[in-house]
């Protein structure tokens, strides 16, 4: 087959966006926690191409022009949640499926900021992809002591704020669900740092664009959206539930409407770049996501079902972009008429 | 080998006994690489809804053919919908996946313990073994009609030791005894442990019974290797869905896994 873009390459849409002083060659991430630091899906990527086992498709060169650094093709990677001392993740079943979505309970399993740094971080190093680091904290000195290890290494591009993790000073609550909290922990984090700072917000709260502008007075410099939605799953034959915690964390094509009407709004309260995410699966989720108001977009539980996605949403994006005549991104973010 | 993404396509797939069938498939790619105790991501088509592949492992594979033959039992949605598939029928698959089965080659007398279908990943395995050890399978199910029967290359079906017995022993169990003996394969394999002489023990079947295998061998000083099944996501050692506890800390069990040495596992 002939690509659609091969012989118009240069009428090829320009994708580059900017999350203030991170520049992304296209609006593409990866949700943290769905792609590790992007080792395997590179590895599988390189080899699904070597073995020729899936029909010729024409994203395979996507993968080919990155010469050998197939993360290149994103925009940014994002990364697993980092903290400062390593956290064991939960115990019992992590991972259930619901009608079109998941529910996950890993609980945030990773080594520490210092096996980080000498092992993935390095790594991504080589990659030749701006990288995202995921942070995550109990207390918000956790989250400074965290970014002023990362300071000094020279890889991260930005940070992320996971702030849906339970607060130890403010009785496990997320910071996420209060407004005050938000604030004072993108404060201190914004005094450690120059570097894009990103605040990811949860959907659980109540209204979402309050805790967007309190992270916005707290210097953050684009929030990033929506995290997992709670749920539960019950075992009926056991009559419990299927998590140890009980709570878990909904994500997939079934929260898409939820999250795309969250960014819509936040979209509205805040003058803050956005990264949108929440069930994205196709070129044109990513599209309705830009036109909701997002500048950015991260591909999440998608990555489980096709592990190919990434390479494919970019090269359907650009066909799209083609197809509907569109020239610059920029034309579709916030561009609800 | 780095596992990749394979188009396949369903050339027969029929039931082999109540709730259990048998799908072959034409997986060219990964029929050349796949080893024993590795398994394959599969994403099964028009079931958009669920939104997870489903992790199966590979009873054998024709190299030559470019097939691959899974056995799986219909538990939920995923297992009947595969069930009900035609020849022709399109999917794909990530693979090959996880760390499968390291018994050395010499290995010279093996023991394989099988749970229902706990037999999948062992199949391979037994072929691989008799090409130059002495192989005994205990393998049981509730009832005669739920045993899946081995199904090995006829090279290495047939073959014997120097004094002329088959290398491969067979003992069933049942639990309503219409076959072999009554009982549960733990009860077996204790006794077995006890009267020869076996260097490797490999099993597979329901947790419970995999952890009282396990502690037999320990006791008779065998090398032991479990099969675990998790919930998996991702397949590929990137999300952390399918956490096993062990004493070199949590451990994957899609990459790290699925076959683990007893001794490490914190059960
Ligand atoms: C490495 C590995 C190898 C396996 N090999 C075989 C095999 O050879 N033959 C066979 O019959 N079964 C095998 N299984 C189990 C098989 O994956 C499940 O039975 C199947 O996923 C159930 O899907 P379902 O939609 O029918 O059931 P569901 O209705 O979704 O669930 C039924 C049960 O299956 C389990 N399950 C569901 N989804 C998953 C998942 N993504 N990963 C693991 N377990 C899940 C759950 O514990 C659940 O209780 C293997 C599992 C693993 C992890
Ligand atoms: C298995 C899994 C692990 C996750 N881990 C993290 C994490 O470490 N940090 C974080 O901020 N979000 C984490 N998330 C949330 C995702 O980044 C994302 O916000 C959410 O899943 C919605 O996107 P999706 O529907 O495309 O997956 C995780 C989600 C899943 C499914
Ligand atoms: S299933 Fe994702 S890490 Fe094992």
């Amino acid at each position: 087959m002939v690509s659609a873009l091969t012989h118009t390459h240069k009428r090829e849409a320009q994708l580059a966006v900017t999350l203030g002083a991170l520049a992304m060659k296209n609006p593409l991430t990866v949700a943290s926690g769905t792609f590790a630091a992007g080792r395997e899906y590179a590895e599988l990527w390189r080899e699904t191409l070597k073995q020729g086992a899936i029909e010729q498709q024409e994203f395979s060169q996507e993968i080919l022009d990155t010469k050998d650094k197939p993360l290149s093709l994103l925009g940014a990677v994002t990364t697993k949640g980092v903290s400062l001392k390593p956290w064991p993740g939960n115990p019992g079943v992590r991972v259930a499926e619901t009608a079109s979505g998941l529910l996950n309970s890993i609980g945030l399993q990773n080594p520490g900021v210092e096996a980080f740094c000498s092992g993935d971080l390095l790594w991504l190093a080589s990659q030749e992809v701006p990288v995202i680091v995921n942070v995550s904290g109990h207390a918000a000195n956790e989250y400074h002591a965290v970014i002023a290890r990362l300071e000094q290494e020279s890889t991260p591009s930005a940070y992320e704020l996971n702030i849906s993790c339970p607060n130890v000073d403010c009785g496990n609550m997320s910071f996420g669900t209060n407004p005050r909290d938000a604030e004072r922990v993108t404060r201190v984090c914004r005094e450690a740092t120059v570097r894009p700072l990103i605040v990811k917000l949860t959907p659980n709260v109540t209204d979402i664009t309050e805790i967007a502008r309190a992270c916005e007075a707290g210097g953050a410099d684009a929030l990033s959206l929506i995290n997992t939605v709670a749920g539960m799953a019950i075992d009926v034959r056991g009559r419990k539930p299927v998590f140890d915690r009980v709570v878990a964390g909904l994500s997939g094509p079934a929260i898409k409407p939820i999250a795309l009407y969250a960014v819509h709004r936040v979209s509205g309260a805040v003058s803050l770049p956005l990264i949108g995410m929440g069930g994205i699966a196709t070129a044109e989720d990513v599209v309705e996501f830009l036109l909701a108001g997002a500048t950015a977009v991260a591909v999440g539980t998608q990555n489980f079902r096709d592990p190919l996605a990434i390479p494919r949403l970019l090269k359907d994006l650009k066909v799209w972009c083609h197809t509907q005549g569109v020239t610059d991104i920029h034309e579709l973010i916030g561009g609800l008429r | 080998m780095a596992p990749f993404l394979e188009a396949v396509v369903v050339r027969k797939n029929d039931e082999i006994a109540p709730d259990i069938s048998c799908v072959l498939l034409e997986a060219p790619r990964v029929a050349q690489c796949l080893e024993p105790g590795q398994f394959v991501h599969l994403l099964l088509p028009t079931f958009d809804a669920h939104i997870l592949r489903r992790p199966f492992s590979v009873f054998a594979t024709d190299a030559a053919g470019g097939l691959i033959e899974i056995v799986y039992q219909r538990l939920g949605e995923g297992t009947r919908f595969l069930a009900e598939l035609q020849r022709g029928a399109s999917l794909d698959l990530i693979g090959p996946l996880g760390q499968g089965w390291r018994a050395g080659a010499n290995t010279r007398n093996a023991l394989l313990v099988a749970g229902g279908i706990g037999i999948a990943p062992l199949n391979m395995l037994a072929a691989q073994l008799l090409t130059s050890a002495r192989v005994c399978l205990i393998t049981g199910a509730q009832s005669a009609e739920r045993i899946v029967s081995l199904r090995l290359p006829s090279s290495v079906a047939s073959a014997t030791t120097k004094t002329g017995e088959s290398r491969l022993t067979v003992i069933t169990t049942t639990d309503d005894g219409s076959t072999g003996i009554k009982g549960l394969v733990t009860d077996v394999t204790g006794e077995l442990l006890a009267q020869q002489d076996f260097d490797y023990l490999a099993t597979c079947g329901p947790e419970p019974m995999q952890r009282i295998v396990a502690a037999h061998a320990l006791a008779a000083g065998v090398t032991c290797e479990v099969s675990l099944e998790r919930r998996m996501a991702c397949g590929i050692g990137a999300c952390l869905s399918c956490a096993v506890l062990t004493r070199d800390g949590t451990r994957r069990a899609c990459v790290d896994g699925p076959v683990f040495n007893a001794e490490e596992v914190l059960w």
